[in-house]
């Protein structure tokens, strides 16, 4: 027995791995930190929405009129659930597992979007990025010239104002059929 | 309560007129959750009769219980004792009888049903925890679940106690748990712990012994309540508990995430594509790969054969090298979605499992069999730590455990899911009851796993893996299990409303294998606690100190851990003289 | 070392049990950190883990990774610890242990919460029967996050808490640019096609093999229509996928039905 012991861990050799002097074999889809690409990023919150554990927060501050997007390292579990419901992939999960910090305050990521203002009541509403976003959508999706100008306007009001409009074309299209 | 469509044929219906028959007109109400799981709700005063009347008569394991406070569905508490009716051994039909009774609001207790099933007493205990409601007849007074340092009065899980996030303020700053009193002649106690030595979880065990003899043993678990359950049921929604399901268990968290999946998947009558059950059985079969892998290597360390320990481990990494291919995490983490996986198999994928499964079965051959030529395992864990076939049968335990006390009992063959029942494949089973049939098991299964894994990658089917678009069914319910590698992992879902799910009961395996372990551990000496406890798998964590407690002379002598698993592996000079 | 006891009944309340630390102990510490010159032991503290982390350090003290050839050895008693690893989302149960291992290290020792749950109780961290992470309970030194961290995030993290490697992460704050824009992907193809595309190759292989196929396919979408299909058969034919080919043919099929 200790003969087929001996030669089984001298076939074998050398076994351990040469990190931290050698980058480690990563598999091509091993989830590592999820990479923020802030520029891409339209502020839409899906990726909070989506979140288990709540590592990314979106936080609104009216005063200042913009949303916070936040990932906290130290909460993530590193399931991908971002880079899978993003609708701009500005976010996907890296190759990076170096992560370990001495300063917690190293373990968040921030990012502060403008939310744009009502065109009707002034009320900040939605992040600017994801209404330029929806209309360069629409423009790909072939809606041009007056059409687009027209969705244009209705997006660049907020919900509560959209409503109203809406009923008061609906009021003018009855009086109109009357 | 959800109807089934009556397309699909009732497996258990026979049993559920032999009950009818005892039992008549206390049976109340009878609803199908799929087609081999029904539930019959009963009179409250009934309910030892007929749960014992399932167990004993019919050939019913009980799988898990599920207390529910459902006052603002039905006005009432109610109470589910889930049973895996499988009759005697030449039966074929095998279904999930879950018996229900509602408790009223104003008197809630209900008749103990642990003094005629044995292994219902830890969840009757959970039940009393967690929502207050008292089992007449329980002798054991004690908390299972919730720290000493919590309000009395203060129960969890009932819908008007609190918010998920509230921490009370703690009652004391010393543990004050009661273990059991041995008496006699020379009868040690010998307390370990919660920092020790085998356990997946932090536990104090107490062991009694008589010189080198373990007279009796206690424990205290439950160091790890976290409150998974209330999560669940309040700040997440029901397609996020996949990844919390992933998190109750660091080696077999992927099993429990299917059992949740697929509890899911069955209330709410979602077809999962095939492909996806395929790749459901490779992962579950990967995590079995390197769960035994790890026990392997623990066998070997307990019986002081460290070398085999480290080989063990080292082709170990093949197999989480393995799952981080096919998942992206080393601890297949992340990968279920309801109604189907998140994560396909294609060329590049399969050829390289394919080519580290042929490595591993030549490895792991070789080292299984060093390690069965080790002059002394068959010595050290031959007739050690027995579990007696009776015993099995009172307390319901699961996995290799059982398998090892001759019960060929396996989720996999009883109640097939994923695609168990379209690949071949054979159980294990031994009749030895003691620590080396248990680590045979594990060391067959090993190989019998890797077969599956290559079976499945070569007749994968085509199509897509993953089902959208269905209908969210308020309050539906249903029961998802898996065979982990530590035996039956249970899920009971049922959905509120708002994407929510109203009531969500897991239970691991170890928990029921826990309650059988004071058997196991009686009679032996004192120097095999260690590979007593890990021959049940429950994994192993930090250790502590051992403080052993000379009942005689009222004196506390403080041994280290580290003494007793020294003791463990040398057997010389015993830390007790 | 006063241990500083504060009650109150909270909703997910912040530190409840503040440890100071005197000048003479910090002084140490910082010596402890520059100075040593042998091996460093670390005892596992699990307060609450789903074993996921203990699991994976050992992982990283076994032949693959082998930790103990830089000297980080695990050790089984807090008394010889250098080092106190932190693992779980610190339970009630666990507080005191917690608190008895952190007393029962000799000074000078360092202290390092290890993943999620460590770090800031993970997915737990506001459940009733926690604090959130070991740093509530303990003053922590460095952070090893990951769910659970990998054997060489385990050994950075080392090399990292003991000053041989240096941090690599740094908070970042963006603020978004004045001509900030998000260009829609595959601008040049109809967005009801993308969108039906990666619908389906995400349904046929997932999100991550999904946007990979449906990237390569929308790709070879864009050449000039007469050479669309042979594009598609030579990439096949070069991946040699049974599975990529299947897939292929579920989205050549969402593309033909739009184009007619």
């Amino acid at each position: 027995m200790p003969f087929k012991l001996l030669r089984e861990v001298l076939k074998v050799g050398e076994a351990t791995v040469p990190y931290p002097f050698v980058a480690v074999d990563l598999t091509p889809g091993f989830r590592g930190r999820p990479q923020h690409d802030p520029a891409q990023c339209i502020a839409c919150g899906a990726c909070a929405v989506a979140c288990p554990p709540n590592a990314l927060t979106m936080t609104t501050n009216l005063d200042e009129g913009i949303i916070t997007w936040q990932i906290f390292y130290g909460r993530c579990i590193y399931c991908g659930r971002c880079e899978e419901v993003c609708p701009t992939r500005a976010i996907s999960l890296s190759h990076d597992f170096e992560l370990a910090v001495m300063n917690k305050a190293d373990l968040y990521e921030q990012a502060d979007y403008r939310l744009a203002a009502c065109t009707r009541c002034g009320v900040l509403f939605a992040p600017a990025k994801e209404l330029t976003y929806v209309l360069a959508l629409l423009e790909q999706s072939g809606v041009t010239g007056d059409e687009l100008a027209e969705r244009g306007a209705l997006l660049a009001m907020c919900p509560t104002c959209r409503r109203k409009n809406d009923i008061v074309k609906l009021v003018a299209l009855n009086q109109e059929a009357v | 309560m959800i109807e089934l469509a009556e397309a699909k044929p009732k497996v258990g219906q026979k049993y559920v007129d032999a009950m009818r028959a005892q039992f008549g007109g206390k049976i109340l109400e009878e609803s199908w959750q799929a087609a081999e799981q029904v539930t019959l709700m009963v009179e409250l005063n009934s309910l030892p009769d007929v749960v014992e009347f399932v167990y004993y008569r019919l050939g019913g394991w009980l799988s898990t219980v599920v207390g529910s406070d459902e006052r603002p569905i039905n006005g009432h508490f109610a109470i589910y004792y889930v049973l895996s009716v499988e009759g005697d051994e030449t039966e074929t039909e095998k279904a999930y009888v879950v018996i229900r009774a509602l408790i009223p609001p104003h008197q809630p207790e209900f008749p103990a049903v642990a003094s005629r099933v044995p292994a219902a007493v830890w969840y009757e205990r959970e039940v009393r925890d967690m929502f207050g409601i008292q089992p007449v007849g329980m002798v054991d007074k004690r908390r299972l679940v919730l720290p000493d340092d919590w309000p009395p009065e203060l129960h969890p899980l009932r819908k008007d106690a609190m918010d998920y996030r509230f921490r009370p303020t703690p009652t004391r700053e010393e543990e004050n748990y009661e273990f059991i009193q041995v008496e006699g002649e020379g009868v040690v106690e010998v307390p370990l712990g919660p920092l020790h030595m085998t356990s997946d979880e932090p536990g104090h065990f107490r062991l009694y012994m008589d010189g080198e003899h373990i007279v009796d043993a206690d424990y205290r678990l439950f160091y790890v309540h976290r409150g998974m359950e209330k999560l669940a049921e309040s700040r997440m929604t029901y397609d996020q508990i996949t990844f919390l399901t992933d998190r109750i268990c660091g080696i077999c968290g992927y099993a429990h995430s299917v059992a949740y999946s697929t509890s899911i998947e069955r209330a709410l009558g979602i077809e999962v594509p095939a492909r996806a059950q395929y790749i459901r059985t490779i992962l579950l079969e990967v995590e079995r790969l390197h769960s035994h892998l790890l026990n392997l290597g623990l066998a070997c360390h307990f019986v002081g054969f460290d070398t085999g320990f480290m080989q063990f481990f080292r082709v170990r990494e093949k197999t989480m090298k393995m799952a981080e291919l096919l998942t992206g995490a080393r601890k297949t983490y992340g990968m279920n979605l309801i109604g189907g996986i998140r994560k396909d198999i294609l060329k590049e994928e399969r050829t390289q499992v394919l080519q580290w499964i042929a490595e591993l079965r030549g490895e792991v051959t070789r080292l299984v069999d060093i390690l069965l030529n080790t002059p002394n395992i068959v010595q050290r864990t031959a007739g050690i730590g027995r579990l007696e076939p009776n015993v099995a049968r009172d307390y319901s335990p699961v996995g290799p455990n059982l398998r090892g006390s001759g019960f060929h009992r396996d989720i996999r063959v009883i109640h097939p899911y994923c695609a168990y029942d379209r690949v071949p494949w054979t159980t294990i089973s031994k009749t030895g009851c003691d620590v080396l049939s248990r680590t045979l098991i594990r060391a067959e299964e090993f190989f019998v796993s890797l077969d599956m894994v290559a079976q499945c990658l070569e007749t994968i089917p085509e199509g897509p893996i993953l089902t959208e678009g269905f209908a969210y069914k308020p309050y539906s319910f249903a029961l998802g299990y898996v065979e982990a590698p530590r035996g039956e992992d249970i899920h009971w879902s049922m959905l509120g409303d708002n994407q929510k799910i109203y009531r969500w009961k897991c239970r691991a395996s170890s928990y029921n294998n826990w309650p059988a372990l004071r058997y196991m551990l009686r009679g032996n000496t004192f120097s095999d606690a260690p590979l007593i406890v890990a021959s049940i798998d429950p994994c192993y964590s930090c250790t502590e100190r051992v403080t052993v407690v000379d009942i005689r002379k009222k004196s506390v002598k403080t041994v280290a851990y580290k003494e007793l698993e020294r003791y463990c592996v040398e057997r010389k000079d015993s830390p007790l003289k | 070392m006063v241990t500083d006891y504060k009650r109150r009944d909270t909703l997910m309340g912040e530190t409840q049990y503040a440890i100071h630390m005197d000048d003479q102990t910090a002084a140490l510490k910082g010596a402890l950190l520059h100075d040593i010159r042998r091996s460093i032991f670390v005892y596992r503290v699990d307060c609450g883990g789903c074993n996921g982390c203990e699991i994976e350090i050992f992982a990283a003290i076994t032949p693959i990774f082998d930790a103990e050839r830089f000297g980080i050895k695990v050790v089984s008693s807090p008394r010889h610890a250098d080092i106190l690893l932190y693992t779980g989302s610190m339970t009630r149960s666990m507080r005191v242990p917690a608190l008895r291992a952190y007393h029962a290290a000799p000074d000078p020792k360092v202290c390092v919460a290890y993943g999620a749950c460590g770090s800031s109780g993970g997915i737990f961290h506001d459940l009733y029967c926690v604090w959130g992470g070991a740093d509530q309970v303990i003053p922590i030194d460095a952070y090893i996050p990951g769910c659970p961290p990998t054997p060489p995030a385990t050994i950075f993290g080392f090399a990292m808490a003991l000053g041989i490697l240096s941090q690599k992460l740094k908070a970042t704050h963006h603020v978004e640019g004045e001509d900030e824009r998000v260009q829609p992907r595959h601008p040049e193809l109809p967005l009801d096609l993308r969108v039906d595309v990666e619908r389906e190759s995400r349904r046929m292989a997932g999100y991550w093999h999904g946007q990979q196929i449906a990237d390569s396919f929308l790709n070879l979408l864009k050449a000039p229509a007469s050479d669309i299909e042979r594009n598609i058969q030579n990439f096949l034919a070069q991946k040699d996928d049974s599975r990529l080919t299947e897939i292929f043919g579920r989205l050549s099929e969402i593309y033909l039905m739009r184009k007619a």
